[in-house]
């Protein structure tokens, strides 16, 4: 029976790479989406993975400060879907305006 | 003195004269100078397209725009010397860094007693269990103050070059100008915004308050453990972000104006000036005894450091969502 | 062996949250409409992570980092759905082609 600090740790690098992987995939698909929303979507799922990445180192290290950095990139994230989508609104928009403006003036 | 001179009197001074001459308010050739009548200048296709072409063929003769040998010559040399002196350059600094010493000799000036001397002493000196805090805030404390002004200098720059001046000069009274361009500004920006959403709203109710109170956790942990006032002020700078996304910039002018602004910097950078500059004129005797140090590891503990971080967190909080207001609408 | 059922109770949290990790990734590339990915996607933001935290809280033990863990979890569940709703919002204003994916009402 190996130490139980041994199997934790190989628990933590095999979920650790297991996820690194899967970050990756989502990175294919945020390239690949043909419209906006695929990508914004995309990138949401990347930092829900990450967090739980950090939550996990935060644990193989033994720091319990890396705890703050889950939460604020889970805010951060929150934060940028929510500018993002306004922004987007607002060029399309314009740009719809300018196309009719075009076309009837 | 006081005796006030009719309109026929002044006419005839000096002064009045000369007051015409400096703002050039007199026609010198009226009523002077024999003038034809005129007429009006129209200015027909024929014209607009002879200058054209006289233009092209001028611009076409001066810079060779035809292309000649000489000049295709030119930029073929030009391109292999730019990739040459490029490359120069690239091998120039990469000689350089290859004069750096490897890591971990002794007895090179990097591996010195000074870092020692701070990871030994730096807990007693300064009372701060982060004695990354204890550096920046106590040892080096001129280097966040200039840091500090950096960020207030940034935030006027943007100030000057993206504020939009929405002074309408035909409306009537000063009191309707205000409102006619704040209000015009707003509807601008509900573009971005087709309605008011409740949804967000809801959520900001609730998220709002933790994120702000999680920044002031950050903030006043700072000598405690990572983090300090950079960090914590970014974070409630990103808290009113919210704020203001789910809720508009009427409702936020209640409580954040551009007077807050303006006052929360300056008191803040006037208060860190103030506590580390007296020692100018102490003869760089410090304030050690009057300011405990306390235990380390409370709260309230190593001397100065805590106020200090409050000051920089509220700096920072103000210049994040100063940038992204001046960023969205052009104005606070 | 106290501290093993609390390491093997955790880990098998953390293992099924991984598990759905993977099936909101397979979901993510068998949808082709984005409206549809996104229910993967907020399966996964929600569900997932609030196992694979539960997962990781267990193996801490009660310390002041697993509160933080619990906020954590409150806070996305909080914040997730509103991203979904802001994200569809934009779709739907931004899509000409709506009536191709989904039956559309007239106002």
């Amino acid at each position: 029976m190996m130490a139980l600090a041994e199997i934790k740790h190989f628990v933590y690098e095999a979920s650790l790479i297991i996820l690194a992987v899967m970050l990756m995939l989502c990175l294919l698909r945020a390239v690949l989406g043909p419209r906006v929303a695929d990508r914004i979507v995309a990138v949401n799922m990347m930092g829900t993975m990450v967090m739980v990445m950090i939550a996990i180192l935060a644990l193989m290290m033994g720091e319990s400060y890396l705890i703050d950095v889950c939460l604020i990139y889970a805010m951060v994230s929150f934060l940028a879907v929510i500018v993002i989508t306004k922004v987007y609104m607002g060029v399309y928009r314009e740009r719809r305006s300018r196309e009719k403006e075009e076309r009837n003036g | 003195m006081s005796r006030k001179k009719t309109e026929q009197e002044y006419r005839k001074t000096f002064a009045f004269r000369f007051f015409r001459w400096l703002n050039a308010e007199e026609d010198r050739y009226l009523d002077k100078v024999e003038m034809h009548p005129q007429e009006p200048y129209v200015e027909t296709e024929e014209d607009i397209r002879r200058r054209q072409r006289e233009k092209n063929a001028l611009l076409n003769k001066l810079y060779g725009r035809k292309k000649s040998k000489s000049v295709r010559y030119l930029e073929l040399f030009y391109k292999g010397a730019c990739i040459v002196f490029c490359g120069i350059l690239i091998y120039l600094l990469l000689l350089t860094v290859s004069y750096l010493p490897p890591i971990g000799v002794a007895d090179r000036p990097v591996n010195n007693e000074v870092s020692r001397r701070y990871i030994e002493e730096g807990l007693d000196e300064t009372g701060a269990v982060n004695i990354v805090s204890g550096m920046i805030l106590d040892y080096r404390a001129f280097d966040t103050l200039g840091e500090s002004h950096v960020l207030f200098v940034a935030t006027v720059t943007v100030l000057i070059l993206l504020r939009a001046d929405h002074k309408k000069k035909e409306r009537s009274s000063a009191g309707e100008e205000m409102a006619y361009s704040l209000e015009e500004a707003e509807i601008n920006d509900r573009n971005y915004e087709p309605k008011n959403d409740a949804i967000l709203q809801m959520a900001a109710c609730i998220l709002v308050p933790i994120i702000i109170i999680f920044g002031i956790y950050v903030i006043l942990n700072g000598h405690l453990g990572p983090g300090g006032g950079f960090s914590g002020g970014a974070i409630i700078g990103a808290g009113l972000i919210l704020y203001l996304n789910a809720f508009g910039f009427q409702k936020t002018q209640r409580f954040f104006t551009e007077k807050t602004y303006k006052w929360v910097s300056f008191g803040s950078l006037s208060f860190y000036c103030i506590a580390k500059s007296y020692s100018f004129y102490t003869g760089a005797n410090h304030l050690e005894n009057i300011i405990p140090k306390g235990t380390p590891g409370a709260i309230l503990s190593s001397g100065l450091i805590l106020p200090l971080n409050i000051a920089v967190g509220l700096v920072v909080a103000c210049t994040m969502y100063a940038f992204y207001v001046m960023f969205r609408k052009g104005g606070f | 062996m106290a501290e093993w059922v609390c390491f093997i109770v955790g880990t098998l949290f953390l293992l099924t949250g991984l598990v759905i990790f993977a099936i909101e990734l397979y979901g993510a590339y068998r949808y082709d409409y984005v409206l549809n990915r996104m229910h993967m996607a907020a399966f996964g933001d929600t569900f997932g992570i609030g196992v694979s935290l539960l997962g990781l809280m267990i193996i801490n033990g009660f310390h002041f980092s697993t509160l933080k863990m619990a906020l954590i979890i409150i806070f996305l569940w909080c914040a997730s759905p509103v991203s979904s709703h802001l994200i569809a919002r934009l779709e739907a204003a931004t899509n000409e082609n709506l009536e191709t994916h989904m039956e559309v009402e007239k106002k």
